[in-house]
């Protein structure tokens, strides 16, 4: 991560204000936030002026910033015995549908993240923008701005429930038909909570409450075998050659004491 | 001969000449064999597959089906209609959004029909067992002859698979019950 240059920070802090935060650059691409009320405005001049001339959204996604920078697995200390031992259990996903909790009051819970390309300019940027409202995040849509948006913000409504104010058709892009849920949010649980069969007697297929127990899945980590056994077996070798010289000088003194 | 699974080593798998070595009737031309042996000679000898590729197992079975391995060897010739099938080869990622397309095209084969489950999340969910979306095996949805473990199988696994398939069938007795 670097900063930006000094040149396009002042652009956008001549052209925008306080309304654009430009951040770090993160993997050569500058990474700006924009308020939400702003956003399609932000995102109209971005296309139309010339020293942007953004003509191409190439990336639309959500993000769940619920359980931000927490995680289940203690890999710092405890994993020197084994993965298993690290695992909670307890983090995003391991529950059932029953139990799934209460999402907690995050501020700032739900974003949006998009990608755009200027063919003009050869440049690439990354707006964020956060919903205000985490039970029912709204986002103005850009479907007006660029066209190409219009699945990518069905799919985000699809996986993270955000809903895109103004799109044309806002359903589900690729979730089941008559899902229930959001299934990238971080308080969905993994296993879901329908399952499927064919029934017989019914001649079709049909959904039931999913019947096996949500898992976390432990990586199988050998810490027996003969890889960590290279340094006992270094020292021992060392040791035996050692005796082994110290025995030839010995001999060698000895007989040249006998010539 | 056809009884026999696997066929003896010794013998030869002619479900048409029964007994060659010591049948006077072929001297002269005759063949006599069991109605339920040339049935199943016809059965095994053009399994034609439902093309239905679900993810990466399918270009495992594209490539038994191209020139190296070649399919049509064992009279197998992958069709774009259930109607003209006799098997099912589920290749790849059963979803539950994808089940009930998949019931409907089960049924609309005629029978005698036989599936062949390929690859991991087919037989059984494979990695995606604990998702919500993942049907946990094909077999929740129709009744499957042969599974074919692997992720993906080869394409010599799934040739396998097709052979144990043959071998199921040359066992069925369509007159005799």
């Amino acid at each position: 991560m670097s900063e930006p240059t000094k040149a396009i920070s002042e652009l956008f802090a001549s052209r925008f204000g306080e309304r654009v935060k430009l951040g770090p650059m993160v993997g050569g691409i500058v990474s700006a936030e924009v308020e939400v009320e702003s956003w399609l405005e932000v995102c109209r001049i971005l296309r139309d002026e010339d020293e942007f001339g953004f003509e191409q959204l190439t990336d639309l996604c959500g993000v769940d910033y619920l359980s931000f920078g927490q995680s289940e697995w203690d890999t710092d200390d405890v994993s020197q015995e084994g993965f298993s031992r690290g695992v909670e259990g307890l983090g995003p996903g391991r529950f059932n549908w029953a139990d799934r909790p209460e999402a907690a009051g995050v501020k700032q819970r739900f974003g949006v993240v998009v990608h755009l390309l200027s063919f003009r300019n050869n440049h690439r940027l990354r707006l964020r923008c956060f919903a205000p409202d985490e039970g029912m995040p709204i986002v103005p849509s850009l479907v007006e701005i660029w066209s190409s948006a219009n699945w990518y913000e069905r799919e985000a409504f699809d996986l993270f429930g955000i809903v895109f104010e103004g799109h044309p058709d806002l359903r589900r892009i690729m979730t089941d038909y008559g899902f229930t849920g959001h299934p990238f949010r971080k308080d969905f649980p993994l296993i879901g909570n329908v399952a499927v069969r064919y029934d017989p007697q019914k001649k079709r297929v049909v959904y039931e409450p999913v019947e096996i127990e949500p898992r976390v899945g432990v990586p199988r980590v050998l810490r027996d075998d003969s890889r960590y056994k290279a340094d006992e077996v270094d020292q021992a070798a060392e040791a035996t050659a050692g005796q082994i010289a110290s025995d030839d000088a010995a001999t060698g003194e000895q007989e040249d004491q006998n010539g | 001969m056809g009884m026999n699974n696997p066929v003896p080593l010794d013998s030869v798998d002619d479900i048409l000449r029964p007994g060659a070595d010591a049948n006077p009737l072929l001297d002269r031309g005759m063949v006599t064999t069991s109605l339920d042996a040339l049935v199943n000679w016809a059965r095994t000898g053009s399994m034609w597959p439902m093309t239905f590729g679900l993810a990466c197992c399918a270009v495992e079975m594209m490539q038994a089906g191209a020139a190296r391995y070649d399919l049509d060897r064992f009279g197998v010739i992958f069709r774009p209609s259930p109607r003209q099938s006799d098997v099912m080869i589920v290749a790849g990622t059963l979803t539950n959004k994808m089940a009930p397309a998949f019931r409907k095209v089960y049924d609309q084969m005629p029978n005698p029909r036989w599936v062949i489950s390929m690859g991991s999340c087919a037989n059984g969910g494979g990695y995606y067992h604990y998702a919500y979306s993942v049907t946990r095996g094909c077999d929740r949805v129709v009744p499957v002859d042969v599974y074919v473990p692997g992720c993906p199988p080869t394409a010599e696994a799934l040739i396998y698979g097709i052979l144990q398939l043959q071998a199921k069938v040359r066992r069925e007795s369509t007159i005799a019950r």
